[in-house]
């Protein structure tokens, strides 16, 4: 099976003004993302997210390496008939419905008229778009706004979803939404590469990381052995009282281990803004019940090999 | 079959978002009010010559307006889809940058050909009215002594003629875009332009002429590489005076049709130097 | 190389090679149009007006200039100004020589209206002498055939112009030999008005050349169509017929009158 995208020491220059002086936007980036992973390309502003997640797209050439979307090279038409996009911070035709909006964009990616209506009426409900379809696109908010980005860029049913700061500028609980539906599109079988700067908010979703600065890529792999601390347990317990505690104490210091830390697990602000108007629901947390994301995570490796540039 | 398809929705969405936009109303406004302020030739007594000036005056907006209409409309509808990131969402999808930039193409063609059929139909119907009123009055009866003398077949030709013409304009304009950074770059330079196309036929006649080479050389580079636009200028001398001959007919759409496939093949070479 | 200089360097390549193909293509429409296009007076233009009009002159909306400068010289004519009639006739024929229109109202304008604007300025008819209103009708009548000459540069194949001309000669200022001259021209030239081979005749007579006269409409008689109505054969025949009597034809050997369509079935 073929990586849903696969890239090889890829360097992007961009010159600057018309004479020979250039500035490198991505360096020397290695990575791979299998099919079905969520994979989450982070990094601070201007570290080259953007410009890498267009070099898959097509719409930028590299300057050096190669870009492959599962298995053709990413310049090519065909590699994108797979692939929906939610460009950052998106405007789309201010004077187009969202649904006319999401219908063209289906019957550009070749539905018939019909089935593109179809699909549109069925990826605005699923973003929750359903009252505002027939609203221009002009009048909606910031998180309208993505959320419509992201119903043209699930229209024609892609495997492969790329979602450029999906999160930016989104309150809690749109953002919240928004890591709720990119869980939902995992459970259905599709790979997602979303990138972001807000690391925080892009820990519970993803199962893979690959993080940038400055165009080259730091730091790549699951998750979960990333974000592992050094050599810490962490115990969570039913309340406990505290002589339990001392004991618990006395229990552990009699094998040679030491108790570092006891708190009563707090909530995040979020967390607690998202009860408080009654959608604990979306409320999803890396090893949670809801959704078992450590179940899945592969444990892949390759790609591992840049974090050596 | 596909990329026909894609073209004509892109196509469709240029016309659309044309429409809902000030620019093309407020020029289909201003034209349309100077091409019907031509009544006022009325009050000067010419005879058959009213309609001459009429005729001169309708022409005369069509070409002005249109001319705006081409280069403003394609380069600002060019521009809305790179400064709203439109052109982002719509080339992510399976679609070729050639298959971009002729809907655009086609849709602001399109735009401009409903206002040049517009006014050419309100000025064809003028003539008619003023022509009707004219042989009508005794004192210039004899002026029409065979009926209707306008050639209104021949002002449906030259409308589509500078329609044509109108093309090559929009096909320019778009390969101007694709190497300008800004909106107001790509009209200055495209109008600089057409200012150099209808006064090219002068650098042609001019270049043998000239003594010293690099003068000449420079001056017959001009003379090739910009489309003599003063060619289509066909509209001062028929449907009054003179029929429009079939072989000056077919001889500018086959001009039109080279340049307008040339120019948007060379479009899409400088959009795709365009990092976007 | 930076891909834009690249493409750039493509286009302008490609431009210039299109020019060349596409120049063949033009050529039956850029003759037409040559053809219809009268050389520009680019030199008395300049006299008149700056560069800057003269790009807008060959920007394609130059009648407009002219129709436009002609509706400000009706204001002129008006206000019976002959300075600025003046200009405006000669600035209007050289930017825009096409239409017959300018010419023709410019020279009627010139020899017909501007001698009374120039005596009522000297005093009016009382107070201007007799032989100075005469000088001014003169020279005005000159002016104007000046203008139509002018015109038949560019319209050689016009005969309203010679017409004109030899009107003004006949009537205005009693050289019928003058006018001979220009009616013939006129009845000689492709699309001439039947009328100006009659004048012609009319002419010849009113200087005894009877002979002369005959023997001109006998030539062209024959040529007519008796069934076009603007060839009006009737009234030359009519014509034809008072000069045979004048000079004594005998009847066999007077011109046959021509078979009518109708009366030939
Ligand atoms: N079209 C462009 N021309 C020149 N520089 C660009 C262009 N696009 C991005 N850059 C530069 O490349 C760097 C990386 O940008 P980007 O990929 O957008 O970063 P990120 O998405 O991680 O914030 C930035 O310094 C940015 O200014
Ligand atoms: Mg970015």
């Amino acid at each position: 099976m073929a990586p849903a995208i696969e890239i090889k020491e890829l360097t992007k220059d961009f010159p600057l003004g018309l004479g020979k002086y250039k500035l490198r936007a991505v360096d020397h980036l290695s990575l791979r993302v299998e099919q079905n992973q969520v994979f989450g390309l982070l990094g601070p502003n201007g570290s080259g997210k953007s410009t890498t997640m267009k070099v898959i797209l097509g719409l930028l050439t590299p300057t050096a390496g190669e870009c492959r979307v599962y298995g053709l090279p990413s310049n090519k038409t065909a590699a994108r008939k797979e692939v929906g996009f939610l460009p950052e911070a998106p405007y789309f035709y201010k004077y187009l419905s969202g649904l006319e909006m999401v219908v063209l964009m289906g019957k550009i990616c070749g539905l018939s008229a019909a089935r593109a209506r179809e699909r549109a009426w069925e990826v605005i409900e699923w973003v929750g778009l359903k009252d505002a379809a027939r609203r221009r696109v002009g009048t909606y908010s910031k998180g309208m706004l993505q959320r419509i980005g992201i119903a043209q860029a699930l229209v024609h049913d892609p495997q492969l979803i790329i979602l450029d700061e999906p999160t930016a500028g989104v309150d809690p609980v749109g953002s919240a939404e928004i890591s709720s539906l990119v869980l939902k599109l995992k459970e259905a079988g599709k790979t997602i590469l979303l990138c972001s700067h807000l690391l925080a908010q892009v820990e519970d979703i993803c199962d893979h990381v690959a993080i940038m600065n400055k165009g080259r890529c730091i730091r790549q792999g699951p998750l979960a052995e990333i974000t592992e601390g050094q050599g810490d347990t962490e115990i969570r317990l039913d309340q406990l009282p505290e002589p339990e505690v001392e004991a618990l104490r006395r229990w552990l210091g009699e094998r040679g281990i030491d108790l570092r830390q006891v708190k009563r697990p707090q909530l995040r602000l979020d967390e607690v803004f998202l009860r408080e108007i009654g959608k604990a629901d979306l409320i999803y947390r890396q090893g949670s019940e809801s959704v078992q994301l450590g179940s899945q995570v592969t444990s892949d490796k390759a790609g591992k090999d840049s974090e050596n540039e | 079959m596909n990329s026909l398809r894609i073209i004509r929705l892109i196509a469709g969405n240029t016309f659309l978002e044309a429409v809902r936009q000030k620019l093309f109303l407020f020029l289909v406004f201003i034209a349309a009010a100077f091409i019907v302020s031509s009544f006022y030739f009325r009050d000067l007594d010419f005879g058959f010559s009213e309609l001459k000036f009429i005729s001169d005056f309708g022409f005369g907006a069509i070409v002005f307006f249109g001319s705006i209409l081409s280069i403003a409309g394609a380069a600002q509808l060019f521009f809305n889809e790179i400064e709203n990131r439109t052109a982002l969402t719509i080339l992510a999808k399976p679609v070729r940058r050639i298959e971009f930039i002729l809907g655009k193409f086609t849709g602001v063609w399109a735009v401009v050909l409903a206002f040049t059929a517009m006014m050419t139909l309100l000025l064809m119907a003028i003539l008619w009215y003023r022509e009707g009123i004219l042989m009508g009055m005794e004192r210039f009866a004899r002026d029409f002594p065979e009926g209707r003398k306008v050639l209104y077949g021949d002002i449906l030709w030259v409308g589509f003629l500078q329609w044509l013409k109108f093309g090559i304009l929009i096909s320019i304009t778009m390969i101007v875009a694709g190497f300008a950074r800004t909106n107001l770059f790509t009209v200055v330079i495209s109008f600089f332009i057409l200012i150099i196309c209808h006064l090219q036929y002068l650098a042609r006649d001019a270049w043998a002429e000239i003594a010293f080479w690099p003068a000449r050389m420079g001056v017959a580079v001009m003379g090739f590489a910009f489309p003599n636009f003063q060619v289509f200028n066909v509209g001062e001398y028929v449907a009054l005076y003179e029929p429009l001959p079939w072989s000056v007919i077919g001889s500018l759409v086959g001009l039109s049709a080279i340049y307008i496939i040339v120019y948007n093949l060379l479009a899409v070479v400088s959009f795709r130097s365009r990092e976007i | 190389m930076n891909p834009f200089w690249k493409s750039l360097a493509l286009v302008l390549v490609a431009a210039f090679l299109v020019g060349l193909l596409a120049r063949p293509v033009e050529e039956p429409a850029w003759q037409w149009v040559r053809e219809q296009e009268p050389a520009l007076q680019l030199e008395s233009l300049e006299d008149l007006l700056g560069q800057g009009i003269i790009v807008g002159v060959m920007g394609g909306f130059r009648s407009i200039f002219a129709n436009l400068l002609w509706i400000r010289g009706s204001e002129y004519w008006k206000e019976q100004d002959l300075p600025g009639m003046q200009t405006m006739i000669r600035l209007v024929t050289a930017i825009d020589p096409r239409p017959s229109f300018f010419w023709m109202n410019g020279a009627r304008i010139t020899s017909l209206d501007m001698p009374h604007w120039r005596i009522r300025e000297q005093g009016g008819r009382q107070n201007v002498p007799e032989v100075v209103q005469e000088r001014i009708f003169e020279e005005q009548n000159l002016a104007g055939i000046e203008i139509l000459h002018r015109a038949m540069v560019y319209h050689p194949n016009n005969p309203q112009y010679p017409l004109e001309i030899g009107l003004i000669k006949a009537r205005r200022m009693d050289d019928l030999e003058g006018a001979l001259k220009y009616y013939r021209k006129a009845s000689e030239m492709p699309n001439a008005p039947a009328y100006a081979a009659r004048v012609y005749a009319q002419l010849l007579r009113r200087l005894g050349r009877d002979q002369e006269a005959y023997e001109w409409l006998a030539g062209i008689y024959p040529t007519l169509d008796p069934d076009n109505i603007y060839d009006r054969a009737e009234v030359m025949l009519r014509r034809i017929r008072e000069l045979e009597e004048d000079l004594n034809i005998p009847p066999e050997e007077r011109i046959p009158e021509l078979a009518r369509d109708s009366a030939r079935k």
